[in-house]
């Protein structure tokens, strides 16, 4: 699996709130790919957000499914913050940012 | 929850075995019951171990106050919101923002609102403060997910005058009722206003699924909210009296339990680690939340004390039927899951 591939991974884990994916979102912080693991460092739109756990465990899923062989490990972090600037094209798109 | 939606029962002329709790049916309502739920959420939020004693504060203090203890119940309840305000205290310093102060805030008038009902055991003194406790806190999150909208000068200001009328209405109740209610309805006139403007399910409710029904929950709660607002501005608002039973209930079940339809599916998953699948269905419980509470306020408004009677208790069979729904489906998809699991899961290897 790529670092591509791993974001299109991520595209499945879902933000109920506004029905937007995670990484559309700009909440994906790093991915490191190689030696049969896959990292992903991910941040909340605020560090007091309770979905953090949620998340954070559909992305381990997601990624598992994707990559079964792989180690995968999906880690939370409290920074750094999320700004609107994170938002990626399609998401201001459907958020009527225009 | 049950026993404080027995009591309500109760209030209204039913009867069940909540009559004699029907003097605590706010008490149980919003400082046992919400007061709980919005304390554990914001102990997952914030990771401490040590948040976790607000919601088992407010939950004993409930049991308390079950018990025949209200004494007791009341003191647990207002060390539940004192711990609940330190809880918001290190989010607002973890992220020094608006709406952090808006949690903080809520937090804040639950604790009031618990020292108001432990001085006078009187639910009428503390019934502002308990509301804007919900208010603030469904207002500081959803200002929160409006900085997903294209940023616009005036956002943060006009949320800040307008959250805090819905603090400064109540602190007016030292003048008297006759300005305290006005005041308060102008500030959830106002707060409607502004929800419909800025919150970001304007963009959401076109998507389908979990997303549009949390949309829908949350526009039918503005409109109960907006009603609360223009009944509370325009009719004088007796203690215990029907425009008073109108006005409260539009903010508790109208506006406060559609947003905990619409939030539920999405943080049940967080707080308790299942996954809550979405199901069309959820629009039967909701529609007849709504149309229960239309009969009461109809009832209320109109002088038709049978109307209301049905009205509430329409409600209540809807918001325990609303729970076994969503806690029998959760179920079942959880079923399902392991099973799926189990069938896709590989052969362990022969040991031979």
């Amino acid at each position: 699996m790529n670092e591509d591939e791993v974001r299109q991974a991520l595209r499945a884990v879902i933000d109920p709130d506004v029905g937007i994916d995670i990484v559309e979102m700009g909440l994906i912080e790093d991915i490191a790919v190689g030696d049969g693991r896959v990292a992903v460092d991910v941040i909340m739109t605020t560090p007091i957000c309770p979905q953090g756990e949620a998340i954070r465990d559909e992305a381990e899923s997601v990624l598992r499914r994707a990559a079964p062989a792989a180690a995968v490990t999906v880690r939370l972090l409290t920074e750094p913050m999320w700004t609107p600037d994170r938002l990626g094209p399609a998401a201001r798109a459907r958020l009527g940012w225009g | 929850m049950v026993t404080g939606l027995a009591a309500g029962e109760a209030r209204l002329g039913w009867s069940l075995p909540g009559a004699t709790l029907a003097h605590v049916h706010g008490v149980l309502m919003v400082s046992a019951f919400f007061g709980t739920v919005i304390g554990l959420e914001r102990a997952v939020a914030i990771g401490h171990r040590w948040a976790y004693a607000a919601p088992l504060s407010s939950g004993l203090g409930g049991l308390a106050t079950i018990a025949g203890a209200p004494v007791a119940g009341a003191a647990l309840l207002v060390l539940a919101a004192a711990l609940f305000g330190a809880v918001n205290a290190v989010a607002a310093h973890r992220q020094p923002a608006l709406f952090t102060v808006v949690l903080l805030c809520g937090g804040l008038s639950w604790l009031v609102g618990g020292l108001a009902w432990l001085a006078t055991f009187d639910a009428t003194a503390a019934v502002p403060w308990w509301a804007g406790f919900l208010i603030l806190t469904i207002a500081g999150e959803r200002l929160e997910l409006s900085r997903f909208l294209k940023p616009g000068r005036w956002r943060v200001p006009s949320a800040a005058v307008v959250m805090g009328l819905v603090l400064a209405a109540p602190l007016a109740g030292v003048i008297g009722p006759a300005v305290m209610w006005p005041l308060w309805g102008a500030a959830l006139m106002l707060l409607t206003v502004w929800m419909l403007v800025n919150d970001v399910a304007r963009r959401t409710i076109g998507q389908p699924g979990l997303t549009r029904y949390v949309a829908v929950c949350l526009f039918a709660g503005y409109a109960w909210l907006g009603i609360a607002g223009v009944t509370a501005l325009l009719l004088p608002v007796g203690a215990g009296g029907m425009v008073y039973d109108a006005v409260l209930h539009a903010v508790f079940v109208g506006f406060v339990f559609s947003m905990v339809f619409g939030h539920a599916p999405v943080i049940l998953p967080a707080v308790l680690r299942v996954k809550v699948p979405f199901l069309r269905l959820y629009y039967l419980p909701l529609a007849l939340l709504h149309l229960g509470l239309a009969l009461r306020v109809a009832g209320d408004l109109g002088g038709l004390p049978e109307w209301r009677e049905w009205g509430g208790l329409l409600n209540g069979v809807v918001i325990v039927l609303w729970i076994v729904t969503t806690a029998a489906a959760t179920i079942v998809a959880t079923r399902r899951r392991a099973a799926e699991q189990a069938r896709t899961r590989p052969a362990p290897a022969d040991a031979s």
